[in-house]
Order: C-alpha cells, then sequence, then structure tokens
C-alpha cells in the first residue's frame, strides 16, 4: 500500500536504550510472494507488544522468524542484542503459545510445565516446587495432576502460558491463543495475559487480528496489512492519530470520503468537506477524509446538534441496534450519496430514527482526518 | 400448493432416482421397526466367517484329544491327552516353540526400528514427490508375494548371489547367509516392514506438527523430542503394529520353510508337517491349539496392558 507519506518505525524516536527486540528490514519471501515484506520495528525490554493485522497479513509469518523457526529471506532480528539464529531452537530463550496450544496429551498439567524444566537442565529438586509456583501464577494450582483433556478451554490456555514462562524466558511470543475461546472467556484471559505480563514483567509478543484485544492488552501495537507494517504506536496514539487509512478502518469503525484535496479538507463530488491532514498535500490531489463512527453526532435538525462546525444533512439507510449503542448507516443529500457510520450513545433516544428519517449529521473538523489516497481503505 | 411450470419441467437426475428407488426398497424389506437390529444385521458377515472358526477351532479340540493308532494309521477312539503330554516332553517341540516366539520377537523389534523413520519421513516430508515414491516403494512388495519374495532372497543372498558378490569386491569370502536364524528373522522383517509402516503412518499423522515445533522452543532437541513426544504420542500405532507384525510372525509359514531350509522350523511349519507328512492329525491339533491360544495370550495380556484405546478404538484405558 502506498500512502503518499510512509511513515516507518525507523522513523520514530529510538525508544529508549533497553531494545529487548530489534528487526531491521526483515522480508520473508515464498518462492515470489512476500509474505512479510522490509518489516523493522524495535520492542523495548518488558514491554507487552500486539501485531495487529487481519488474516494472511503476515503475523505468523513474522512472529515464527522471531521465534527462530523460519529464517528471513533478508533483514536481521536481534533478541537482546544477539541475532536469533545464533542458536538453534531448543537453545534459545523463547516461550511461545502456539495458536493450538500445542499441550502434550500424554502428560498431566504439572508435567507440561514441567516439561521444559527438564529439557533444559534445571536442577531436578527445584522443579516441583518452580512447577507448583507458575501453575499458581497461572491460577490452577489444583490441577496439576489432571490430564490435558480433562481440562477446560481456559485451563488449557493456562497451562499453555505456565509453560511458555515457567523457564523464564527473555521473550514470550503468543500466537492467536485466544482466537479459539468464545467471547466471554477470550476478554478474561486478555486481562489474564495482561496481569501475568505485569507481575512476571516479561517482553511479549502478541499476534492477533482481534482490535478489541490489540487495545486491551498491549503498551505497543503494530499494525500489518499485506506483510507491511502500516504503523507502529501505542495504543491510544494509534486510535487517536492512525497513520492511514487502512489503520483508521481497521481500528475502531471509521467512514470513508474520496475526493480531491482543497485548502483545509476535501471536495466529494461538489461538496466540500472540512478536515484535517497530518502533512501537506497539495491541493487537487486524491485524498480519502475518515471518520469514526463515536465522533458524529445525529439528530433530526442543526438546532439540536450543538457544537459542531461541520454539518451536512442526510437519510438514514439502515438502522442497527447493538445493545450498548445504535449503529446508523447515513446516506449523505450531497457528496455523492456517500454512506457514513454513526454510533448513536444515548440509551433515552435509541431507536429515534427509523430508516428513510432524514437526519442531520455533526463533527469537528479535527475528527475528520485526510490521507493522501493510496487507492485502498 | 400450484406447480409452476418450471416445477413440471425440472426432472431429477437418473441417479438420485435410482437411489431413491433404493430406499424405497430397502424400506419393505427392512422395515424401520427394525432399525434397532442394523447393527447385528451388518454384522452377520463378519459373525458367520466367525462361526465357521469357531467351529473349525472346536473340531481341531476335538481331534487334538485322540492319539494316532499306528496299525490302523486312523484316530484311536479314546479321549485322552496323550498328544500334549508328547508335546510337553519332546525338546524338539519345546525348541520350535521357543524359536518361533524369539523369532516374533526379534521380528517385532526390527520391524518397528525400521519402519517409525521411514513411516515418520513419509508423513512429515513436505514434498509430495517423496512421499508418491516412499508410498510406491511401500505397496511394491505387496503385489509380489511372500513365497516369491522368499525366493529372491534366495537368489540375491545365495552362496553366488549378489550379496556375496559384493562381498566379495572388498575381499570377503562367500558367507553362508542363508538357512539359519537371521535368514527367517530377515525374511519376516522385510515381510512385515509394509504393513507395520502403514499402521504407523496414521498415528503420526494425528501428532501436529505444531506439537514438535512446541517441544523444540521448550528445549528439546529433535532426539529428545522424538523419545518423549513423538514415541509416546504414537504408542497407539506402535502397539497396533506390533501386535500385528507380532501375531502374523508368530504363525508364519513360508519364510521358516523357505529361509530356514527345514532346519528352523516355526510352529506353524510343525503343524503342516504334522497335517501333511505324517498324517498325525492328533498331535498336529494339539500344536494347532497351543498356537492359538499362545497368540490370544500374548494379544489378551497386551491389549489389558495398553487399554483397547490402543488398537485407534476409542475409549480410554
Ligand atoms: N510456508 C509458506 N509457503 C508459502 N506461503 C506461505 C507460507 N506460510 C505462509 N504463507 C503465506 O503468507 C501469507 C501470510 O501468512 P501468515 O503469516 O500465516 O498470516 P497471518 O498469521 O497474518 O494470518 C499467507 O498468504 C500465507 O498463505
Ligand atoms: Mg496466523
Amino acid at each position: 500500500m502506498n500512502t503518499g507519506h510512509p511513515k516507518t518505525p525507523t522513523d520514530k524516536p529510538a525508544a529508549g536504550s533497553n531494545v529487548a527486540v530489534c528487526a531491521s528490514n526483515v522480508t520473508m519471501d515464498f518462492s515470489g510472494f512476500k509474505a512479510v515484506n522490509n518489516a523493522s520495528f524495535e520492542l523495548e525490554a518488558g514491554k507487552f507488544l500486539t501485531i495487529l493485522g487481519p488474516s494472511g497479513s503476515g503475523k505468523t509469518t513474522l512472529l515464527q522468524m522471531i521465534a527462530g523457526f523460519l529464517t528471513p529471506t533478508s533483514g536481521e532480528i536481534t533478541i537482546n542484542g544477539k541475532s536469533v539464529d545464533a542458536a538453534p531452537p531448543h537453545r534459545r530463550s523463547i516461550g511461545m503459545v502456539f495458536q493450538k496450544l500445542a499441550l502434550f496429551p500424554h502428560m498431566t498439567a504439572a508435567q507440561n510445565v514441567a516439561f521444559p524444566l527438564k529439557m533444559r537442565r534445571f536442577n531436578p529438586k527445584t522443579i516441583p516446587n518452580r512447577v507448583a509456583q507458575f501453575l499458581d501464577l497461572v491460577k490452577l494450582g489444583d490441577y496439576g495432576a489432571r490430564r490435558v483433556n480433562e481440562l477446560s478451554g481456559g485451563q488449557q490456555q493456562r497451562v499453555a502460558i505456565a509453560r511458555a514462562l515457567v523457564f523464564e524466558p527473555e521473550l514470550l511470543l503468543l500466537d492467536e491463543p485466544l482466537a479459539a475461546l468464545d467471547v466471554k472467556l477470550r476478554e478474561e484471559m486478555q486481562l489474564e495475559f495482561r496481569r501475568i505480563q505485569h507481575e512476571l514483567g516479561v517482553t511479549t509478543i502478541n499476534v492477533t487480528h482481534d482490535q478489541r484485544e490489540a487495545l486491551v492488552v498491549s503498551d505497543d501495537i503494530i499494525v500489518m496489512d499485506s506483510g507491511k507494517i502500516q504503523q507502529q504506536a501505542r495504543p491510544v496514539e494509534m486510535y487517536r492519530a492512525p497513520d492511514n487509512p487502512f489503520v483508521a478502518g481497521f481500528l475502531g469503525m471509521s467512514s470513508f470520503l474520496r475526493g480531491t484535496a482543497c485548502a483545509g479538507g476535501l471536495v466529494v463530488e461538489g461538496q466540500r468537506v472540512a478536515g484535517t491532514a497530518s502533512a501537506a498535500i497539495a491541493d487537487g490531489a486524491p485524498v480519502c477524509g475518515a471518520i469514526r463512527a463515536e465522533q458524529i453526532r445525529i439528530a433530526a435538525s442543526e438546532a439540536q446538534l450543538g457544537d459542531c462546525d461541520t454539518r451536512l444533512s442526510g437519510v438514514v439507510r439502515d438502522a442497527i441496534f447493538e445493545g450498548e449503542r445504535q449503529l446508523y448507516v447515513v446516506a449523505l443529500n450531497t457528496a455523492g450519496e456517500a454512506e457514513i457510520r454513526v454510533y448513536h450513545h444515548d440509551p433515552l433516544t435509541f431507536g429515534l430514527f427509523e430508516i428513510g428519517a432524514p437526519v442531520v449529521l455533526g463533527w469537528n473538523t479535527s475528527d475528520m482526518k485526510i490521507f493522501a489516497d493510496g487507492g485502498a481503505e | 400448493m400450484t406447480r409452476t411450470p418450471d416445477q413440471d419441467s425440472f426432472r431429477y437426475p437418473l441417479v438420485w432416482r435410482l437411489l431413491d428407488g433404493l430406499n424405497t426398497a430397502a424400506d419393505v424389506l427392512w422395515p424401520r421397526k427394525m432399525a434397532r437390529f442394523t447393527g447385528w444385521l451388518l454384522l452377520a458377515p463378519a459373525l458367520l466367517l466367525v462361526g465357521i472358526l469357531v467351529i473349525s477351532l472346536v473340531q481341531i479340540a476335538e481331534s487334538s484329544l485322540h492319539v494316532l493308532d499306528r496299525s490302523t494309521f486312523m484316530p484311536g477312539e479314546d479321549y485322552t491327552l496323550a498328544n500334549y503330554a508328547t508335546i510337553a516332553d519332546s525338546a524338539t517341540y519345546a525348541r520350535v516353540l521357543w524359536r518361533s516366539l524369539l523369532g516374533a520377537a526379534l521380528t517385532v523389534v526390527f520391524t518397528l526400528l525400521l519402519a517409525l523413520p521411514y513411516s515418520y519421513v513419509m508423513v512429515r516430508t513436505t514434498s509430495a514427490l517423496t512421499r508418491k515414491a516412499l508410498l510406491i516403494v511401500l505397496f511394491l512388495p505387496f503385489f509380489i508375494g511372500q513365497v516369491v519374495r522368499a525366493y529372491g532372497i534366495l537368489i540375491v543372498m545365495g552362496r553366488s548371489g549378489a550379496v556375496n558378490d559384493i562381498l566379495g569386491l572388498v575381499g570377503i569370502e562367500p558367507l553362508r547367509l542363508l538357512f539359519n536364524f537371521p535368514a527367517v528373522v530377515f525374511g519376516l522383517v522385510q515381510y512385515m516392514l509394509p504393513f507395520a509402516v502403514l499402521m504407523l503412518a496414521p498415528a503420526l499423522t494425528a501428532i501436529p506438527r505444531e506439537i514438535e515445533a512446541a517441544a523444540n522452543s521448550l528445549g528439546a532437541n529433535w532426539i529428545r523430542t522424538f523419545r518423549h513426544i513423538v514415541i509416546p504420542m504414537a504408542k497407539p500405532g506402535l502397539v497396533g503394529a506390533g501386535l500385528v507384525v507380532g501375531t502374523l510372525s508368530l504363525t508364519d509359514f513360508a519364510m521358516p520353510a523357505m529361509l530356514g531350509g527345514g532346519s528352523q522350523d516355526f510352529i506353524a511349519n510343525a503343524i503342516y508337517d504334522q497335517f501333511f507328512r505324517t498324517a498325525d492329525q492328533g498331535l498336529g491339533s494339539a500344536l494347532a491349539l497351543i498356537l492359538v491360544a499362545l497368540g490370544s495370550v500374548i494379544v489378551g495380556v497386551i491389549i489389558a496392558f495398553f487399554g483397547a484405546g490402543t488398537l485407534g478404538m476409542g475409549g480410554k484405558k
């Protein structure tokens, strides 16, 4: 994707002196197909990084290269200053939780947790204590004697985490281990990940396609698409100031307007819409404006809108009740009848507008982000 | 419901109508209220076969209780355990029995040792070509049959066979490779290898690659991954393959007969001699029953020890 103003993480101010993981210009080429394309990032020791991206964007491939299961076609990855492939996988100090957990079914929970200690030749006398300590950490103190298939999904998850952490690796890697859980359990485990990570302070890289998970658990987020890193930032920063339309669309619910740049905004099919660009864009260049659904107000008349510097009228195309909020899809009367998605959060007035009702939308100019348009969304 | 022209013009494909017809016929022949006996119906052919086997076993048991009357060469009238006593007293039969058991055990060990890596490579290789080649090599012997293969071994390993020719090139005197116990075990291993590989393949396929990667990342090199993860997880396949190889070897006839040259008889060869050479049906029957009992006990003990789950049939131990 060409966003016009590439802002690779290497442009960022160096992330402290305490860099634990550093990838520079890493590419993985599967016979002509670049699953990871020139990716560079740094991760500070003790931080929780989430690699976020849609399915097939190259997240697993990047993680496998960090774990040393795959060797990059070009570029280098270092962990605490040492190149990843300086040692074979079984000598590296990396704990990994796999997408399908990969617990050993012929062992009990405690035997699973003890396995890395035995393989890494810990003093046999200390092993039982250490296993108990880490089973406690994941709140499975009483389940050590259970076989893996006698545990629930969430409990298996906890065993996998304990097993990956028990030998105190320099780095913990998580490859979508929560993807298979139901929503409630997933949200519970996300908080568990954060608690355990804070408690141990282990540098962690998590991979997910779930934007909520990324926002909830991470100190830092990397958004990937088609093998390329789109942006690296802290969660709030990334949410507030997406670097390009892809990030704006992937994190949260955004609507897009396509048109040409003009002073202080863009022109969409003859309608001028005010907006804010983070970089200078020449007048007349193709641009894309993005605005988040919760930053838009909806009302029956301009008078009821309150303080907004942009006001546009439209017609309700769809009204979707989502429980804690109502989603309206509104087709503007101008701007080529572009569709705008609006979250309405006031429970007292849910269901106020029917499909077909004329409405007015309002927002602040600063919330309409304008990007040079590379054609992708 | 009104019929639209569209429905009129639509004709069910012939196959659908044939299947519908079959369904109707089945409903008439086997009404739905008989459904709870369907399981038995499906088992009927197997039960029939087992029934024939049981009847013949009973007859063998019966004839094992009569001693051959040397004057008439007919089985005697009296019921007696004399045949079993003869076997128990005979050092020859003890040797044959021991040889069969040892041969079967060695065959199991060597076959599994060779089959496990072969099967592992076949299952894990990323190259479709390699997998196909390995499968073809595996199936070729099936088309050739045991006797022809044993004959092949006779030719290749004979005094002037290819093996001795090659040994001759490096200055080794021709060796006597045939008509001894190792030759029989060699033949049996060669015969059993495809069975074992085919039985191990599903067990190994069931072990996810991720599991091995996990063991690796947890600190196990490939040897320890194999020992602590792959072999324990493949245990059902190993036990199943071991049982099949063991029972087939224990009861084998052709390999000891052809590669043993008469000096390396297994139980089946002894039974054959009694039935078709000395015509002592009673003694042959007694030997046959001992073989059946021996095999059953071994299989029973192993299944009791490892559980029926080992044969890949649900149920925990
Ligand atoms: N071993 C491989 N050979 C060829 N293509 C691969 C291989 N592994 C992954 N890919 C391709 O690379 C892309 C990224 O895969 P992956 O890293 O698994 O994505 P994600 O984890 O983000 O869903 C996918 O299009 C996938 O088909
Ligand atoms: Mg993946």
